[in-house]
């Protein structure tokens, strides 16, 4: 054990900072792989989100290369962690840039990417975002897009089709996080459904994404007697909201945002998360080759159904694998240098389109995703009360 | 070297703030009150400067950089709403001791958190983005950074060794003496609270046109316990502690993510840099203040290099 | 507000306010001894919690270095919660030795162990997360050994309902509360306990061993935390590697709200903040979250010692 301070100890510790700092880059080679960045949150309380995005990530990396990469050249992941807050972002991205990636898959959070983003724009990078669903994304800059729709286009659908479940709705009682970008944006649109559907709406609550207490929240809204509630927040909480209007007695219909499309919810509400309508962008049920492919090799590896955040980061791999493709068919990916590479990139991307496991898919001059097909499904959950399953309903 | 100024720009620019926000916990220290405040100035600081370049001010033409006078501006308008603010709750708050004091000051950034979730113009949970920028790239942030930084270390190094520095000392080591011996304790404690909440609300106002985006996760209660941390791990008893605690506990987590990308490591070791590097900077820590529990620097030791020096 | 709706408020509020208290009852018993805070209690409390899961045998995820793991047998859950809280006491221990005790001998600054307890807890909720991952974890429900998961205490035009876990955690809240009350006024540790508190230096000249007092301390804190992690992972799941963490700026307003030290101060207090939020009216719910620290602030201004603390002598 140290007694007494030494001055030399923080010294070295400068001296290894240093050392650390310069012996970092070693550019890459020709034939060498060619290096997608990933930069999402792997830690912190967003780590969630973050893990199911790696593993996306990386099945497409794996699935790829085993199809020939791009063409005969294998991809590769670099993965930075963002963390939860946007420094981390920041950070991640400069690492990520410096290390010679052709494009950047990420960040996880909305607020982290209106940080980052401008950084790979100014340095020219094209950005696919996996799940930033914020207004505004795309409009940061012409080499930033994203394949997370915004809920404008699903969220209606999934009010309508618990209209049609049960026609006798007339008040609606709608809960979101009011810390999250993503619950807040959507509500929003969820909001704006119930009053142009000429529901009424009953009452506006609010919660933290970290709350696990909701009583507060469901006895204010079970006092008005409404027959549906809207509920946007993420995966525990989102949950646990659902959990504890069912065990006050709430009988009615239930629609869960984008943010509840995740097979994570059903630890949380158990059997209680039976019948929630859900408003999804992605559904594991699609029947399209890649999407089979996809599940498939999911299932193998975790054991469960893919969530939403694996297969918007799949299509975020996929989306510039096969743009570098059709690149290289048209000029050799060798002859050109990495800016080159970037630039002629972001071109390729946005002039595309791509089957994903997210169904076809393409991209507005902005970035903005053009999605084909939105999906509301809804639970049912197996005898167990453990795991549970999303029927597809429209 | 152009390419690690590309690279740790952004990085280098953050420690440098990170510098100032504990600076701005060390001079409430300094009379001996354990103020968390800084990250709820921070927050305000950083409103102001987002709500005025994005709404306030004429928009910039594209291509063209924000001008530099705004930014001067804005950081003028965030210290004088820092200190109306720093005066109204200290009066009060800093009636309170220790861990209450600190308590009511978290309560403080908490009230100002939840206040920025519920009002239209903080932005909600989405905040405010697009804040246009006045300088080309991250690194040439120093331009504005680096000034602020030898400002305010050399001003509470002048201070220290001042009538006011002197008489925040007394109250310090004993305010009962101190009293007795006619420093006023509230004028002086009011007086270091205020000068930590402008720093704070100053580097708020900076940093949301550094960060592109200000939101309410920016200035949280984790913020605080960590700004707490720079001051001691750095040194809590000298001016150049929290300086150096801040620079340091900043670089920490990104110096390990590139020690993983060292091409010498085993595997494993590089691995487990990536997975847990938040666990090593965690130990690191608490290891910190076992090995130097009065903190990486002491009067002490600047005593003995001064007296070498010499 | 309604009768009726004021009323289930004032419930669900006792309910989410005996959650706070036994998150803080942690915390209290240290700072009643040592004058410090623990910053890793949080950390402790979402180990209970794990641990707890790990002995009823359950598997697992997919991430993290244990993933597809389980014990090869399984106890039943009543036996696991005491084993977990037994573990996560032994955490709280090990704690102690590595980041306290080292302190403590040089007389450091409490304001250092507040940041060496800070570094514990990051590493801690980040080992979890190497570990296994930063998925949700559930309980079976058979934890509840058959019991409906709510019970309306009303009528069914006018219900006022319970959640069942939550009455649990009430009552178990209580039973922490009247077990260390009877630990620390009757018995011998007990009042050994108090004279370190004190005054510790005296207390050891007595002949009293101060060091194995603060490790009893701190299993104790970390038994009481490593149940509460466990209740409270039943009523809500664990929700990740910060499950515990969440409540860790609640838990402080919650103690010194009620007083710093006083172990009866940190349930009333808890309970004080669980139903001010509670009793929100519906139309101001975005506001919920400052309440606890409002009342904190009008509180510390108007008795800063707190509901029933004693006026501590500045010793800093």
């Amino acid at each position: 054990m140290f007694k007494a301070y030494r001055p030399t100890r923080f010294i070295l510790f400068l001296f290894i900072l240093v050392a650390a700092l310069s012996t970092q880059f070693v550019f890459a080679q020709d034939q060498e792989p060619i290096k997608i960045g990933v930069a999402v949150a792997q830690t912190s309380n967003v780590a969630l989100l973050g893990q199911e995005q790696v593993i996306g990530a990386q099945i497409a990396e794996a699935y790829f290369n085993e199809k020939g990469g791009v063409n005969g050249r294998p991809i590769q992941l670099v993965l930075q962690d963002t963390a939860g807050d946007e420094a981390g972002a920041i950070n991640a991205f400069t690492t990520i840039i410096a290390d010679n990636v052709v494009g950047i898959v990420g960040p996880t959070l909305s607020q982290q990417a209106f940080s980052a983003d401008p950084l790979a724009e100014q340095a020219q990078v094209p950005v696919l975002a996996p799940s930033n669903t914020a207004r505004g994304i795309p409009e940061i800059g012409e080499y930033i897009g994203r394949v997370s729709a915004p809920v404008a286009v699903v969220a209606p659908n999934a009010v309508r089709a618990a209209l049609e479940l049960d026609p006798n709705i007339k008040d609606v009682a709608v809960f979101y996080a009011q810390n999250d970008a993503f619950a807040s944006s959507e509500t929003t649109t969820f909001q704006e459904t119930v009053t142009a559907l000429g529901l009424n709406l009953a009452t506006v609550q609010t919660f933290q994404t970290t709350d696990t207490d909701f009583s507060a929240q469901v006895t204010n809204a079970l006092a008005l007697n409404p027959q549906l509630a809207i509920v946007s927040g993420l995966a525990a909480d989102g949950g646990n909201l659902v959990r504890q209007l069912r065990e006050f007695g709430f009988t009615g219909l239930i629609v869960g945002g984008n943010g509840l499309n995740t097979a994570n919810i059903f630890p949380v509400c158990q059997a209680l998360c039976d019948g929630i309508i859900i408003a999804q962008a992605y559904s594991y049920a699609a029947d399209t080759p890649i999407n089979n492919e996809f599940r498939t090799i999911y299932k193998e590896q975790q054991g469960k159904e893919p969530p939403q955040f694996s297969a918007q980061a799949f299509a975020g791999v996929q989306v510039f694998v096969e743009a570098l493709i059709r690149l290289d068919n048209i000029v050799p990916l060798e002859t050109l240098d990495l800016a080159t590479t970037r630039k002629l990139l972001n071109v390729f991307v946005l002039a595309g389109g791509y089957e994903t496991p997210l169904g076809p898919i393409s991209f507005t001059p902005t970035g903005e995703i053009v999605q084909a097909q939105y999906y509301v499904a809804q639970i049912k959950m197996n005898e167990d009360g453990q795991t549970g399953v999303f029927t597809f309903i429209r | 070297m152009a390419e690690f100024i590309t690279t740790y720009g952004f990085l280098i620019v953050s420690m440098v703030f990170a510098a100032m926000l504990a600076l701005s916990l060390y001079l409430p220290l300094m009379t001996g009150q354990l103020s968390l405040a800084s990250p709820g100035f921070y927050a305000l600081g950083g409103y102001i400067a987002a709500v005025m370049s994005t709404k306030v001010f004429p928009p910039t033409p594209q291509g063209e950089i924000f001008p530099l006078v705004y930014l001067l501006i804005e950081m003028l308008v965030a210290a004088v709403a820092s200190a109306l603010l720093a005066v109204l709750i200290g009066i009060p708050a800093l009636r309170l001791r220790g861990i209450y004091l600190a308590l009511a000051t978290i309560a403080f950034v908490e009230v100002v958190r939840v206040l920025s979730l519920n009002l239209e113009i903080t932005g909600k949970a989405i905040g405010i983005f697009g804040i246009p920028q006045p300088f080309l790239n991250k690194f040439e942030y120093m331009w504005i950074a680096a000034p602020m930084l030898i400002l305010s270390t050399w001003f509470v190094y002048r201070l220290e060794r001042s009538r006011v520095g002197r008489a925040f000392a007394a109250l310090r080591e004993d305010e009962l003496a101190a009293t007795a011996m006619g420093v006023n304790p509230t004028y002086n404690k009011v007086l270091s609270f205020t000068m930590g909440a402008v720093l704070a609300g100053v580097v708020g106002a900076v940093s949301a046109h550094f960060l592109n985006t200000w939101n309410a996760r920016q200035g949280t209660f984790d913020a605080a316990i960590l700004y707490l941390a720079f001051v001691i791990i750095g040194g809590s008893r000298t001016y150049l502690g929290p300086v150096l605690g801040g620079l340091l506990l900043t670089a920490l987590p990104e110096v390990l993510r590139a020690l993983a990308g060292v091409e010498f490591l085993p595997a494993f070791v590089a691995q487990f840099l990536v997975d847990g590097r938040l666990i090593i900077y965690g130990l690191l820590i608490a290891l910190a203040t076992i090995f130097f529990p009065q903190g990486l620097i002491t009067p002490t030791m600047l005593k003995r290099l001064a007296r070498r020096g010499t | 507000m309604q009768f009726t709706l004021f009323f289930q408020q004032l419930v669900n509020g006792l309910a989410i306010g005996s959650v706070y208290a036994i998150f803080a009852l942690g915390y209290t018993l240290i700072f009643s001894i040592l004058g410090i805070i623990n910053f890793a209690h949080g950390a402790v409390f979402t180990l209970g919690a794990y641990f707890t899961y790990t002995l009823i045998g359950a598997k697992f995820g997919f991430n993290g270095l244990l993933a597809q793991s389980q014990l090869p047998f399984g106890l039943p859950f009543p036996l696991a919660v005491l084993g977990g809280a037994a573990l996560a006491g032994l955490v709280g221990v090990i704690i102690e030795r590595l980041a306290f005790r080292p302190l403590r001998a040089r007389g450091a600054d409490p304001l250092l162990t507040l940041v060496s307890s800070l570094g514990v807890a990051v590493a801690l909720v980040n080992f979890i997360q190497y570990l296994v991952g930063a998925e949700a974890y559930s309980y079976p429900s058979s934890a509840f050994g058959g019991l409906p998961p709510s019970v309306n205490f009303g009528t069914p035009e006018s219900p006022l309902i319970v959640r069942t876990v939550q009455i649990i955690i009430f009552v178990v809240s209580m039973l922490i509360l009247v077990v260390l009350t009877y630990l620390i006024n009757s018995t011998r540790t007990g009042k050994a306990l108090r004279a370190v508190a004190e005054d510790a230096t005296t207390s050891s000249l007595l002949g009293i061993n101060t060091d194995r007092l603060i490790w009893i301390t701190f299993f104790l804190s970390g038994f009481v935390g490593g149940i509460a992690g466990t209740l409270v992972g039943l009523s809500v799941t664990i929700t990740g590697p910060y499950f515990g963490i969440a409540f860790g700026l609640k838990g402080l307003a919650v103690i010194v709200l009620g007083g710093l030290g006083s172990i009866p101060g940190a349930v009333l207090g808890g309970l004080v903040i669980g139903v001010a939020e509670s009793l929100v009216p519906a139309s101001a719910i975005g506001y919920k979250e400052a309440v606890a620290f409002a009342i904190l602030f009008v509180i510390l201004l108007v008795r800063p010692q707190g509901l029933l603390g004693r006026t501590l002598i500045q010793k800093v």
